[in-house]
């Protein structure tokens, strides 16, 4: 069969006039049950229209061809454009401003290390610099617990080659790192 | 006029909701209070570190009230579903905020997380903790030459304006 978007070129249409027959029977039914005297009265469209001649055939043509499917009738009543968008029109809706993206002026130069960083985030290479020492001294502490759910109940304190504590980190545990201390982590 | 409440817009609304319900979140913030006791230092996501700190510092004036206070103690248990952090709260945290009234943390943002998702995140920490300082903002020290110029252009043209406001009033 030719697909629905066809149907306004061909005008005899088998799901046309299956359509319009079933109107024309049910005005019909709907008139006589209005109006049961035995003599119908003569009556006839207002309006009449040249088409082709869909009621010559018997009724039980319809049993036939039921299998005009509902979608194919309910694409009388489909939204669809009527005309074509021009190119101007779709530009405008197109580069329309909330669709564009945005500018970004908040992009700044980290003073440490250079790189390129948010104004309001932390510089990713300096926090990653941070993640990864903080991720050896945890190793560290992992090592010296011996095993899981044994915090210390007093300060930890984190020493580098060649460090002692001072007087006021007297009852600390330390921690002991084979790497001379960086530049970056001060000793407070 | 509106007179029902549409189901997707929430202006206004300033509680949070995390996970699969009220229950859910509770769940949620005590893991990540415990991993912060533990850790003191704990990178997740912007919302749910946001949610954390308010019950981070709650858990540390907890704390102060000492252990042998009952509902201290109560509270203690409850969060920290880890006990040997328990002794922690109590001996090491509290002690180190003896002399503060509030400001046990410090919250940051981190760069978007590298997975498909790249969610906000943030990193949050007790102060004081013995791990490597975070890459805090800090305004430039007075000290410096820039500093130093824009301070004494700034002293000029206030005593400018001065000299010229002492110059008008005697002629009034």
């Amino acid at each position: 069969m030719v697909p629905a978007m066809a149907m306004l070129m061909v005008p005899p249409w088998p799901a046309a006039q299956g359509l319009l027959r079933n109107c024309w029977e049910q005005l019909q039914r709907k008139h006589r049950q209005s109006r049961p005297g035995f003599p119908s009265p003569q009556w006839g469209p207002a309006l009449a229209v040249q088409g082709p001649a869909i009621f010559t055939e018997p009724a039980n043509d319809t049993n036939g061809s039921k299998e005009i499917s509902s979608f194919l009738e309910s694409i009388f009543w489909m939204a669809a454009p009527q005309n074509r968008r021009s190119i101007e029109v779709n530009r405008c809706r197109r580069r329309n401003l909330h669709k564009l993206i945005t500018v970004k002026n908040n992009i700044d130069v980290c003073p440490e290390c250079g790189h390129l960083k948010q104004k309001h985030v932390l510089c990713g290479y300096c926090y990653e610099k941070v993640c990864k020492e903080t991720a050896e001294i945890r190793r560290q502490i992992g090592k010296q617990e011996g095993g899981p759910f044994k915090a210390p109940t007093v300060e930890t304190m984190v020493l580098y080659l060649g460090e002692t504590p001072s007087k006021r980190d007297q009852g600390k545990r330390i921690i002991e790192r084979e790497w001379k201390r960086p530049s970056w982590f001060t000793q407070n | 006029m509106r007179l029902s409440v549409a189901a997707a817009i929430s202006h206004g609304r300033v509680f949070r909701r995390l996970g699969l319900g009220p229950e859910s979140r509770i769940h949620l913030l005590q893991n990540l209070l415990t991993g912060l006791v533990r850790h003191e230092r704990i990178e997740a996501s912007w919302a749910r570190v946001d949610e954390l700190r308010g019950y981070a510092e709650k858990l540390i004036d907890c704390g102060k009230l000492g252990d042998t206070n009952e509902r201290a103690m109560r509270m203690a248990d409850f969060w920290l579903t880890e006990k040997d952090l328990i002794p922690k709260l109590f001996h090491v945290l509290a002690p180190r905020y003896q002399g503060q009234n509030g400001g046990y943390t410090r919250m940051l943002q981190i760069p978007n997380r590298n997975k498909q998702d790249r969610a906000k995140m943030a990193v949050i920490e007790y102060k004081g903790n013995c791990l490597p300082p975070l890459p805090l903002p800090h305004r430039d020290s007075n000290l410096t030459l820039l500093n130093q110029l824009l301070q004494g252009l700034q002293k000029d043209q206030e005593a400018s304006t001065h000299s010229s406001h002492t110059v008008q009033t005697p002629e009034i």
